[in-house]
């Protein structure tokens, strides 16, 4: 049985053996036993480990399985919000003010490129590509937050046809399709409708804006923010098993979005694209309102701009260009526009000394081209230099005599006037439905203490008495103002808002306006009835209205007051320089008896309200007649 | 001497089998098992392609081949070409270093008709030299057979963190160990031994490969680097845990289907299978490798010779270390050196030498002389 090798060994043991005699000699019992007792051990050592390591396991299955659950479930499962389609915006009478349309945004997965250059030799090919566009894509590379790479937003449908054909060079390509919004009307609309673009940080931070995952775009401005939540809908989503690489193995479940709700706006189309029309070349507002309900029916702000600029994010350069433009497009003028109200301050002036019995309709003051107040060295003018003669308020009004308001306002004064034109709406943001409105000026003795640090003078009093000096008005507050006038007291907040309806379950909801009344108590309706009665003088008295040279139209009987509001100095309003002209102002009301509509416009730098803005409140009355008589006809 | 009884005789008949092939029935039955637990893990990580597991069932049966093989040398076959083995895979190492392939390191040898790694053969043959070496050495040793065993252990170690291949290394150095462990080394010398290696440690720092010494540092908080190293660990662990009690069932698990578990067929099949057969499953493929490793121990214990003994003693305990490795790592108990999991890896030469250590186990036990009391 043994072999060469085991005699070899034993021989070889030997020879050591008798080298270090004192070696023990091998005892295979001895050994036995000694091997026995440390495989023991070992067995023993390895079931420890065996037992160790099933208690971790025991940990980590069955312990801790729930946290590894839903770590495992986040790795697999990827969530895909699909974008709803934004509700529509209409005008009262059913006409498209902003719509969506179908755009493409050609995407590039970054996991697909695997040589840039390449990828960028292939792009050339299909698509123009400057540096700067170049320089944008290569810093989405760089963002390891990114997995799809916007390579081009809201391409043409001849690139996209382009891109089909030649798909298979740059494999890499996507075209996701994607809903857009579109604006008809761009520069009419655009201070009443506003815009959308991408969502920003600042949105994000809003606690009113709803902003869902990965929505993308958002309303920014006007009545796409203002009802921002009513038009988002509801983004659906996918359930996404999705692999390492954040390839899609299959869809698990889907969630259809839910479409926005449509807007219908009060505002009459027609009318508000015939009123931009006619501030064209001009900077101002127009103000349509019903006094007997609040809708706005135009709502104008020249110059608009194009809001569908900002819908597919808008260059620097236009931007800069919208922001640095002398006529300052980007201000919403109706209701952030705060101007010196001038002459059309005076109907309420009035109103408030009548109530205050500090004059009534006999009253009368003599105008002999100016008034001096005592310590005063310059005498106040009248815009009249040989005077009005003996004048009552409603001749004051109906010729806007200065001098007689000057001795109202000093008899009246500035505390009484303060306290009391508020109640008109002054000093106060309406809160129509848009954001950013100004609330305008009440000059009183406390304001000016705070805000100049010097004591109220008797002088500025008189300057408030005709709407100058420190008194600022927006067009909104006029408009509400003068509504307050033309309805007897009570009118409604002015809304944009006429109603919405989901197109799904068809369901039409108004705005109720009934709920915002906004009501004036005056002591007495003769006192009304005495400022209407001068308005409609102001229109009508064909020997002394300011605005008599406006035509009746059709028996529809319009009321105002014209205003012509200085800007810097007494002498600008005879300048020939554009920026130094007055601002001409314009309030009406139509009809006469029981108002439909009140007008209110403001040119900027327009020179007289009789000259410029009362022909222009009468165009949009005359044509706001012809509009209702065809729909009448039909 | 002990008489063997007519019933024993029947019995030996009856397993005919394993007395024709000198197959140990016990060994052969759970090393199959978990052998077929691997494939159907395989099958189902790559979702149902057989390509893979009919590539592996081929190198299964190379390995049964070699096992059955070595099965039939005698013992004293293997004691006299242990010495002749060993250098030669010596000399195949530093081949390596010149001539190796393989992606990131040169572990691979070309030999145009065969691609194989001489590191995976060492696992083999240095327990074979220990136990030659004590073979003819009166046991325990004296301390001079110690640093010649050990000089037998570190040589190929240090040749094969040369290429580098940590794991590998630290793999033989374990089976070194425990081959020394086996022959008898005193206990207050072995803990010695181990404060003194430990002493070392900064010194084996400085020569590892960067690669080395982020696995490292990523075994202390594999949180601090979610994509790099430490996501092996993270969605290992991540694999096991939402496997739970039963599992996700036989095709159901997304972690290694999805590619979440990088290398889910070869280092991390554990956690793959765990992740499909949850905690129950792990638990048997445990006790299956700890009746391995007990069962290779039993026979050691009853072998006739120093050399039975040290052999087959040090490759069941080696192949219960290597479980113990990669388990070790699946779960974050030990840090992740690229070792795999025996007979369950996806992998050709490690599935073959670890199939020829159980062949020359059942060697060792179908030839041992009938014990004299």
């Amino acid at each position: 049985m043994k072999t060469k090798a085991r005699i070899d060994s034993i021989r070889k043991r030997q020879k050591i053996e008798e080298k270090y005699s004192w070696d023990r000699v091998s005892d295979s019992e001895e050994e036995r036993h000694s091997h026995k007792i440390r495989a023991i051990i070992a067995a023993i050592s390895i079931t420890a480990v065996f037992v160790l390591f099933v208690f971790k396991l025991y940990e980590l299955q069955v312990t801790n399985h729930e946290y590894y659950l839903v770590k495992a479930e986040n790795n697999r499962i990827k969530i895909r919000p699909i974008q709803a389609p934004r509700g529509l915006i209409y005008d009262r009478n059913g006409k498209e003010i902003a719509k969506n349309f179908n755009t493409f945004d050609l995407i590039a997965k970054k996991e697909r490129v695997k040589n840039k250059k390449v990828f960028f030799d292939n792009l050339e090919k299909v698509l123009s590509i400057d540096e700067k566009e170049r320089e944008i894509i290569e810093a989405q590379f760089s963002d390891r937050k990114l997995k799809d790479i916007t390579i081009k937003e809201n391409i043409s449908l001849e690139e996209f046809s382009k891109i089909s054909v030649d798909q298979h060079v740059i494999p890499e390509l996507e075209l996701m399709p994607k809903l857009k919004r579109k604006y008809l009307h761009p520069l009419e609309t655009s201070h009443v409708v506003g815009y959308v673009s991408k969502v920003s940080e600042k949105d994000l931070d809003s606690k009113v804006v709803k902003i869902y995952e990965g929505m993308t775009d958002v309303g920014k401005i006007g009545i796409e923010r203002f009802y921002q939540n009513l038009l988002v809908g509801e983004p659906g989503f996918e359930r996404l098993e999705t692999d390492v690489q954040g390839e899609i193995i299959r869809t698990l479940k889907t969630n259809k979005p839910k479409r926005g709700l449509d807007i219908y706006l009060t505002i009459d189309l027609d009318l508000q694209i015939y009123a931009y029309e006619l501030m064209k070349e001009k900077e101002g507002a127009i103000v349509v309102m019903n006094p007997k309900n609040g809708d706005i029916l135009t709502f104008v702000s020249a110059p608009g701009y194009d809001t569908n600029l900002f819908t597919k994010s808008i260059s620097t350069k236009d931007y800069q260009e919208l922001l640095t433009r002398e006529e300052r497009p980007l201000i919403n003028r109706v209701i952030a526009g705060q101007y010196p109200p001038g002459s059309t301050l005076k109907p309420f002036v009035g109103l408030i000394a009548l109530d205050e019995d500090i004059i009534d309709d006999k009253t009368s003051f003599n105008c002999s081209g100016s008034y001096k107040l005592k310590n005063n060295k310059r005498p106040f003018g009248c815009w009249k230099k040989e005077g009005h003669g003996g004048t009552d308020l409603s001749y004051g009004l109906t010729q806007s005599c200065d001098v007689f308001f000057y001795r109202v306002a000093e008899l009246t004064g500035i505390d009484i006037i303060s306290d009391e034109i508020d109640k008109y709406g002054f000093g106060e943001r309406t809160y129509i439905d848009l954001l950013g409105e100004a609330s305008g000026l009440i000059p009183d003795r406390a304001w000016k203490r705070r805000v100049k640090g010097l004591p109220w003078y008797p002088g500025e009093t008189l300057n408030v008495g005709i709407g100058q000096g420190f008194f600022l008005a927006t067009p909104i507050q006029l408009a509400l103002a003068t509504s307050i006038i033309a309805n007897d007291g009570q009118t409604f907040t002015p809304h944009l808002l006429l109603g919405y309806k989901d197109i799904k379950t068809n369901e039409y909801k108004k705005y109720e306006y009934e709920q915002n009344k906004y009501e004036v108590t005056i002591e007495d309706e003769e006192h009304l009835k005495i400022v209407q009665h001068a308005m409609w003088r102001v229109v009508n008295d064909a020997n002394a209205g300011t605005a008599a040279g406006l035509r009746k139209i059709n028996n529809m009987v319009i009321a105002g007051k014209t205003g012509t509001a200085q800007v810097y100095s007494l002498d600008a309003g005879k300048s020939q320089k554009k920026s130094l002209q007055d601002h001409a102002l314009f309030i009406s009301y139509a009809p006469y008896k029981n108002p439909e509509i009140v007008v209110v416009v403001i040119v900027e730098h327009g020179g007289g309200g009789s000259s410029t803005a009362a022909p222009i409140a009468h165009k949009i009355i005359k044509k706001y007649v012809s509009n209702k008589e065809t729909v009448a006809q039909k | 001497m002990r008489v063997i009884t007519p019933g024993e005789q029947k019995q030996r008949l009856i397993s005919g089998f394993s007395a024709l092939f000198r197959v140990d029935t016990k060994l052969f039955v759970l090393v199959m098992t978990v052998t077929v637990i691997g494939l159907i893990t395989i099958y189902s990580n790559t979702g149902g392609d057989s390509n893979l597991v009919i590539k592996q069932i081929v190198r299964i049966l190379i390995g049964l081949t070699a096992m059955v093989f070595l099965a039939q040398i005698n013992p004293d076959t293997f004691r006299l070409f242990a010495p002749i083995l060993y250098t030669l895979t010596l000399f195949l190492l530093i081949l390596v270093i010149f001539f190796g392939v393989g992606k990131s390191a040169g572990r691979w040898l070309d030999l145009y008709f065969l691609r194989f790694q001489p590191s995976e053969l060492m696992k083999i043959f240095v327990p074979l030299m220990l136990a030659w070496y004590y073979s003819d050495k009166p046991l325990p040793p004296r301390f001079i057979y110690l640093v010649i065993g050990s000089i037998f252990v570190v040589i190929p170690m240090l040749l094969i963190i040369k290429q580098p291949d940590l794991g590998t290394a630290l793999l033989i150095g374990m089976s070194g160990a425990v081959a020394i462990l086996l022959v008898g080394m005193s206990w207050r010398f072995f803990i010695g031994a181990t404060i003194s290696l430990a002493a070392l440690i900064p010194l084996l720092w400085i020569n590892l490969h960067d690669y080395q010494k982020q696995r490292v540092l990523t075994f202390f908080s594999p949180e601090s680097d979610p994509l790099g190293s430490g996501y092996h660990l993270m969605q290992s662990k991540i694999a096991l845990g939402s496997g739970g009690i039963f599992g996700k069932g036989f095709l159901g698990g997304t972690q290694s289907k999805l590619e979440f578990l990088p290398e889910h067929s070869t280092d991390f099949i554990f956690s793959a299978f765990g992740e499909e057969f949850g905690f129950l499953g792990t638990l048997i493929l445990m006790i299956l490798y700890l009746f391995i490793a007990l069962s290779g121990l039993g026979i050691s214990i009853k072998a006739t010779d120093n050399f039975g003994r040290v052999l087959t003693g040090t490759l069941s305990l080696t192949i219960f270390l290597y479980v113990i490795v990669n388990v070790g790592m699946v779960i974050g108990l030990l840090p992740v050196v690229g070792a795999p999991l025996p007979f369950m890896s996806y992998g050709g030469t490690s599935m073959v030498t670890l199939f020829a250590s159980i062949g020359i186990i059942m060697s060792i036990k179908s030839h041992q002389r009938i014990l004299r009391k």
